[in-house]
Order: structure tokens, then C-alpha cells, then sequence
């Protein structure tokens, strides 16, 4: 690179208010001659230009690699990557999110990262969230470096919590059943416990559990806070294990007997019951924290996810991560160290600092010890990241969440009791994994 | 026969290399575009689709093993979750048929009846009745489920504010659940139904009606003995096109309902999507999608005998 460019960069990288990352930046591992690379990624909402800036940015950085960069659904990106990979006509990098990972390096879609071509590439795993990291591993193996991070939070409404005395959010199970109640009252101003109470008609309430796939997320939750995991070593359903037994039975308890939650609640029900001053707290993703800033006269705070389980913190998360799909013989080396350049330059802490603005956690703990986060209330939450765990690790991870997720919508409903709903689910799981396993080496 | 003479009718037999129609391939080259693609779209992939569904096929795998019938006979065991959730949601979709088609002929007919008469502002009220079915599936399922939302939908909010009725949770209760399904597809759909039938009713000659006038038929006597049985070819039409496109119910209950509670929405489509693109189970799918087709072809030729023979009553 020549001194106008590197003069170039600094300005860019200067402009981004990350003057301590810079000096990672300038040192491409990729000296090959000019390759092109494809790019593929489902980033298509208001993180598309954030994404699209970033590759503009490589290029100009990169004279000697041209990344084109695609933008699809990332549902369609699940049903043509096998059919791709197969006809040997695969992107050289894909994005692939928690949920799938595991599932395509199963079925052989992915390459391995071996350990040297991360070293020659300076990627250094020690540098993320560990179990961030470990998403994309199977079997001892690394397949995918964190590129996006989010994770389940809680949202709480400042001027209820006041009204209510309750003077800081809630961080363990008593503080939080305390505060819910001290928010919940019905039409007519009584409370729990006081007679007459109507659980039917709140006006006010603590939190509202929905179903299915956002109450699956907060009961996964729970679960593992009581230690316990869906899927055990051999990677069949245990979730009727007693701790997730107990963990599920909690949140039910929060609408039958502690009366802090309204019955039927749903995710839009309740993030409508938030907005509009309702409900004390709200489970759901960072993703909503852009959504609360912009409704007028909410006054709420972010906080890491409440230990309601007993053992240890522990929270939903989801991630996305650069692969390279496998590809066919006689595949050209060059194209591969150019996008382990690309995933390198992609995951450094000045890139992450940038994409972080788009809505997502930071992937390391580098990024977020930054300043610029100083007054971002989205940083409440980084002293929670190393306990965020993803639905990951087991390529069947549609078939125990659908299960999952169902389970808890037949106990939450009242249609089963807690403990026979999670048998029937761990049943019906365990016989889709069984079919799943036949498709699997 | 013989005393026809070439130019009136062209010759029987020609060599297959002449330059004009004489040539005997001629209809086959009319035929011809059609079949190329009858036999690209359709013809190999129901054939490349046999062979999946009786193979374990993933494009992954390196060899796609031969099982025979297994994935069609998963559907008949029923300790797998394959028959438990296909005949389920089977049934489900026929719940939603027999349901949204009476509805959706006899609002399409009453609103046809009213928008025929000469009244003000029929135009508008015809292209009123319309616009809906040109939204796409996904914002009218987003409207609709915002209207029927439990806590914050208007049908709550009206209910429970103005009319002082209890809320209903219509996305999470069993039976419930249909309502905004129902509805938003009646909604949704009934502009074209609407529509055949206005273009039918111009077509009953006044003359008819006047004639019963005068015999003192009743307005109830003239819709029955004159509309209705003039109509029946294009209630035939409407019956058999709306039963096909309620069978293939998906867009409606994946957004309103996303299938829930407990599955008792979720349509046969959508289990079929779930079971290939969620589950990865593509061959399992594709069995599942020949029995689905088989009963959607068992009711076509159902509806199409009823057709021919009313069509040869009506014709006295």
C-alpha cells in the first residue's frame, strides 16, 4: 500500500472515532495476485448499508482482492446453499446464522478453518465471546468467525418502576417476582392477592410470556440458568430434564399464580403493552432498542436478562458467521486466503466497532470497552455477553426448537401440564432426530 | 368427400419434408412450444419428484440411498411425527375450505347482486369491493393480524371499550384462531368471485325477468327460478377455483397465526415447507406433496362430474 493510502485509511478509520484499532489494519495477510471473491449474506434490512459500506471499504483497502457482495433472505439463503454447494457453484464467503450453522457443517456444506490458515490470518479466537465463538464449532473443529452478535434482553419502563418503588431493574428471581407484582394491578386498582383481584382485566402488569417461538426463547432462557441445555452430549432432546421442568413451570406460574402476566400474551401484543406504558418490563431482542427510542414519552432503560433461573446468568443469543462453503476440486488457493483476508479484516475490532452501529453486540471484549459506547444504553447489556448462549451445536436445531417452542406453548396455554408437555415434545423431537441423523455423517 | 378439392382441404398424406401443411407433423410444431415447457416444468420435475421421494435425497449427501416406499408409508404409521402432523394439518386445511368457500361464493353473490342494481356510486363500490385482492398475501396478513390481535387489535379494542364485550384472544385459542384467517381471506378474495359474477349476471337476458313479471313471480321467485340457475355454470367455476386455492391456504395462517396455537391452524402446505426447509426431510416433503396432490386431484374430478352433469341439465 502506498503512503496516500495509508494516509487514506487512517482518515477513515480516524473518522470512525477508533483511533486504537488502527494499527491492526494496515497489514493485509493476502499478497497473492488480484482475485475476485464472492460474497453472500441475508443483512438486508437497515444493516445493508452498514454491510455494504464495510465491503466498499475492504475493497479500497485491498487492491489486490475484489469482493462482490450479495444480499439475499436469509431464508432463501438456507434453501439454495445445499444445492449450490452441491453443483460445486457456492459464494466463497457465506453468512450463516446460529440456528443453521451446525445443521450445513453436518451435512458437509462447510469447510473447516484450520488452525494455521486462522493464524496466517490473523484471526485469533481468544479475542471473542467464547461460547460467541464456539457457536460455529463441531466437533473439536472451527468452522465460522462471529461477525454479529444479539442476544435476549429486558426492557424496563422508568416512570412504572418509580410508581410502582421499585428503585433498580431487577437481577435475580425474588427481586424480579417482587418488582412484577409491585407493578401489577387490575381495572378496579387492587393487587395480587387482594380479594377481588381480577387477573382477567390488568391494567398494569409485570411481564407478558408469549408464545411461541419468543416464549420458546425466554423458557430456552430460563432453562439454562437452571443449568441444563435441550439437547444433551449425543445431542438428543433431554428438555424434560427436571431443571427445565422447573424453569418452564416458573413462567407459567407467572401467569396462573403470581398474576404478574396477562394470559395470551403475544410477542406484538406485548411489545404494543411496552410502548404504551403498560407493561414494567419486556423481553425481547437489542433488536427492539432502535423501535423503543423512537416512541415519544417512553421513558425505559435496557438491562441483561434477569437470572429467573437458579444456578447462573445465562440468556438466548443469536449470531451470524462468516463461513466458506466447500467447494469443488481445483478450487483456487489464492481465492481462499484472499476471503480468510476478507473474514479477518471483517471481524477486527474497528469493523465490529462500525457494525455494532447497525443494532448488533459487539462480537469481543475489546469493542466493547469502547468509548463511543459511553452513552449508548445498548452497553447495560455488555457485561452480561460472556453468558449469552446460542441454539447451536446440534445439526437438528429446527426440529428440537420447533418441538421446544411447541411445548411450551401447550404448557403456557394450559392445554397440558408442564411436565407431560415437555415429555411429549422431548418424544416427538427425539423421533424427528432419529430421521435426521440418517442424513447426517 | 371426393368432390372437395385441394385448396378447400389439405391433402391427407404429405411427405414429412414438405414446406406446407400437407407436411404431416404440422399440429405436432403447433404443439410444440406448449410442450417444451409442459414437459421442462412439469413433466420431469413430477418424474425427478417420484424419484426423490421414494430415494433419501439431501444434495449434500454423497449417495442418495434407495428406500422405496418409506416416506409414503411414514404417512400411514402413526407413531411417526409425519402422520400425526400431516393428517392434522390436513384436516386443518380442509376445516379452512369447507369454512372460507361457502362464504366466500355466497358473499361474492350477494355483493354481485346488490353492485348489478343501478345505484349510486356503483363503480366505486366494485373497484372498493376489488382492491383488496391486489395486496400481496403478506400485508394483508400483517393487517389482519393487527386487527384481531389479542390485547391492542381494534376488534378488541371496539368490543371491549365501545361495546363493552369481554376481549377475545383470537391468535392464541383453538377455533378462535380462524376467525382472522377467515375473515382476512374472504376479504382478500372476494372482489374476484365478486367480479365473475357481475360479468354472469349482464349476461341474463332482462327479457326473462320481465316475463316472470308479468306471470306475477316475486322478486324471491325470479332470484331463485331465473339468477340461480342461470349462474350455475359460473358458480362451477367459482366453486371449483376457490376449493383448489383454499387447499393451498399459506401465506394467511404463517403470518396471522404463524400456524399456532399448538399447530391448529398450520395448513398442509406449510407443514410440507416445514418438513423440507426447516427439517431438511426433502424427500419425506415430496412424498408428502404427491398424496396432498392426489387429494387435491380426487376433489378437482369430483367437482368436474358434478359440473358436467349440472351443465347438462342446465342446458334444456
Amino acid at each position: 500500500m502506498n503512503r496516500k493510502g495509508k494516509i487514506g485509511l487512517a482518515l477513515l478509520l480516524g473518522a470512525l472515532g477508533t483511533g486504537g484499532f488502527i494499527l491492526a489494519q494496515t497489514q493485509s495477510s493476502y499478497t497473492g495476485p488480484k482475485v475476485e471473491i464472492t460474497y453472500l449474506h441475508g443483512f438486508t434490512g437497515p444493516d445493508r448499508p452498514v454491510m455494504e459500506e464495510l465491503v466498499r471499504r475492504f475493497n479500497e483497502t485491498h487492491p489486490n482482492i475484489v469482493v462482490k457482495a450479495t444480499a439475499q433472505p436469509w431464508g432463501t439463503i438456507w434453501q439454495q446453499l445445499a444445492a449450490l454447494v452441491a453443483s460445486g457453484r457456492s459464494p466463497d464467503v457465506v453468512v450463516i446464522n446460529e440456528d443453521q450453522i451446525t445443521g450445513f457443517i453436518a451435512r458437509g456444506a462447510l469447510s473447516e478453518l484450520a488452525p494455521a490458515e486462522l493464524r496466517a490470518a490473523n484471526i485469533d479466537k481468544n479475542r471473542f465471546y467464547k461460547a460467541l465463538w464456539e457457536t460455529a464449532d463441531y466437533q473439536g473443529k472451527s468452522y465460522g468467525v462471529p461477525i454479529h452478535s444479539v442476544a435476549l434482553a429486558m426492557y424496563y419502563n422508568k416512570d412504572l418502576l418509580a410508581k410502582a418503588g421499585v428503585a433498580k431493574p431487577p437481577k435475580t428471581r425474588d427481586e424480579f417476582l417482587k418488582a412484577a407484582q409491585a407493578c401489577t394491578t387490575d381495572r378496579a386498582g387492587r393487587k395480587p392477592g387482594q380479594s377481588g383481584f381480577d387477573p382477567k382485566n390488568l391494567e398494569t402488569w409485570g411481564v407478558g410470556i408469549p408464545t411461541p417461538w419468543m416464549g420458546g426463547t425466554i423458557a430456552y432462557s430460563v432453562a439454562r440458568q437452571n443449568g441444563t441445555n435441550l439437547v444433551d452430549e449425543k445431542l438428543n432432546a433431554t428438555f424434560n430434564a427436571p431443571e427445565a421442568v422447573e424453569a418452564v413451570q416458573f413462567l407459567v406460574d407467572l401467569v396462573g399464580k403470581y398474576h404478574v402476566s396477562p394470559a395470551n400474551a403475544t410477542e406484538q401484543s406485548e411489545i404494543t403493552a411496552f410502548r404504551q406504558g403498560k407493561a414494567c418490563f419486556n423481553f425481547n431482542g437489542v433488536w427492539m432498542l432502535s423501535q423503543y427510542q423512537g416512541q415519544q414519552g417512553l421513558k425505559f432503560g435496557i438491562a441483561p436478562f434477569p437470572r429467573l433461573g437458579t444456578k447462573m446468568d445465562a440468556a438466548w443469543g443469536g449470531s451470524s458467521h462468516l463461513t466458506l462453503p466447500r467447494q469443488r476440486a481445483g478450487y483456487d488457493p489464492n481465492k481462499r486466503k484472499a476471503a480468510l483476508e476478507f473474514i479477518s479484516w471483517m471481524t477486527q475490532p474497528a469493523q465490529n466497532l462500525k457494525w455494532t452501529s447497525a443494532g448488533g453486540l459487539p462480537t469481543q471484549p475489546v469493542v466493547a470497552q469502547d468509548k463511543s459506547y459511553d452513552n449508548n444504553p445498548m452497553q447495560e447489556l455488555f457485561e452480561a455477553l460472556p453468558n449469552v448462549y446460542p441454539t447451536s451445536g446440534y445439526p437438528w436445531v429446527a426440529q428440537v426448537r420447533g418441538a421446544w417452542d411447541a411445548a411450551f406453548e401447550a404448557a403456557l396455554l394450559g392445554k397440558k401440564d408442564v411436565k407431560k408437555a415437555l415429555d411429549d415434545g422431548v418424544n416427538e423431537a427425539n423421533k424427528q432426530i432419529e430421521q435426521a441423523r440418517q442424513s447426517i455423517r | 368427400m371426393s368432390a372437395r378439392t385441394a385448396q378447400e382441404r389439405p391433402q391427407r398424406k404429405g411427405s414429412i419434408f414438405a414446406l406446407n401443411e400437407s407436411n404431416p407433423l404440422v399440429p405436432y410444431l403447433f404443439l410444440l412450444p406448449h410442450a417444451i415447457f409442459f414437459f421442462i416444468f412439469t413433466v420431469y420435475p413430477v418424474g425427478y419428484g417420484i424419484w426423490i421421494s421414494t430415494h433419501r435425497w439431501d444434495p449434500l449427501a454423497p449417495t442418495q440411498p434407495y428406500v422405496g416406499l418409506e416416506f409414503y408409508r411414514n404417512l400411514f404409521d402413526p407413531s411417526t411425527p409425519q402422520s400425526q402432523f400431516f393428517w392434522r394439518t390436513l384436516l386443518n386445511t380442509l376445516f379452512f375450505t369447507a369454512v372460507s368457500v361457502p362464504l366466500l361464493i355466497a358473499v361474492a353473490l350477494g355483493l354481485a347482486l346488490l353492485l348489478h342494481r343501478p345505484i349510486v356510486g356503483r363503480a366505486f363500490f366494485r373497484a372498493v369491493f376489488f382492491m383488496p385482492g391486489i395486496l400481496s398475501v403478506a400485508v394483508m396478513g400483517i393487517l389482519w393480524k393487527w386487527m384481531f390481535e389479542n390485547q391492542s387489535g381494534l376488534v378488541n379494542i371496539i368490543a371491549s371499550e365501545y361495546l363493552g364485550l369481554p376481549r377475545l384472544p383470537y391468535l392464541t385459542t383453538e377455533w378462535l384462531a380462524w376467525v382472522p384467517i377467515v375473515v382476512g381471506t374472504v376479504w382478500w378474495t372476494v372482489g374476484f368471485n365478486m367480479t365473475l359474477y357481475l360479468a354472469a349476471l349482464g349476461n341474463i337476458p332482462q327479457a326473462l325477468f320481465e316475463a316472470a313479471e308479468l306471470d306475477g313471480a316475486g322478486s324471491w321467485a325470479r332470484f331463485r327460478h331465473i339468477t340461480l340457475p342461470l349462474l350455475a355454470p359460473t358458480t362451477l367455476f367459482v366453486a371449483v377455483t376457490t376449493v383448489l386455492a383454499s387447499l393451498q391456504l399459506f401465506g394467511q395462517s404463517l403470518i396471522i397465526t404463524g400456524g399456532g396455537p399448538t399447530r391448529t391452524t398450520q395448513s398442509v402446505i406449510m407443514y410440507i415447507t416445514e418438513e423440507a426447509f426447516s427439517n431438511n426431510q426433502f424427500s419425506s416433503a415430496t412424498a408428502m406433496s404427491f398424496v396432498f396432490g392426489l387429494v387435491m386431484l380426487v376433489f378437482t374430478v369430483l367437482q368436474f362430474r358434478i359440473m358436467a352433469r349440472d351443465m347438462q341439465g342446465g342446458m334444456r
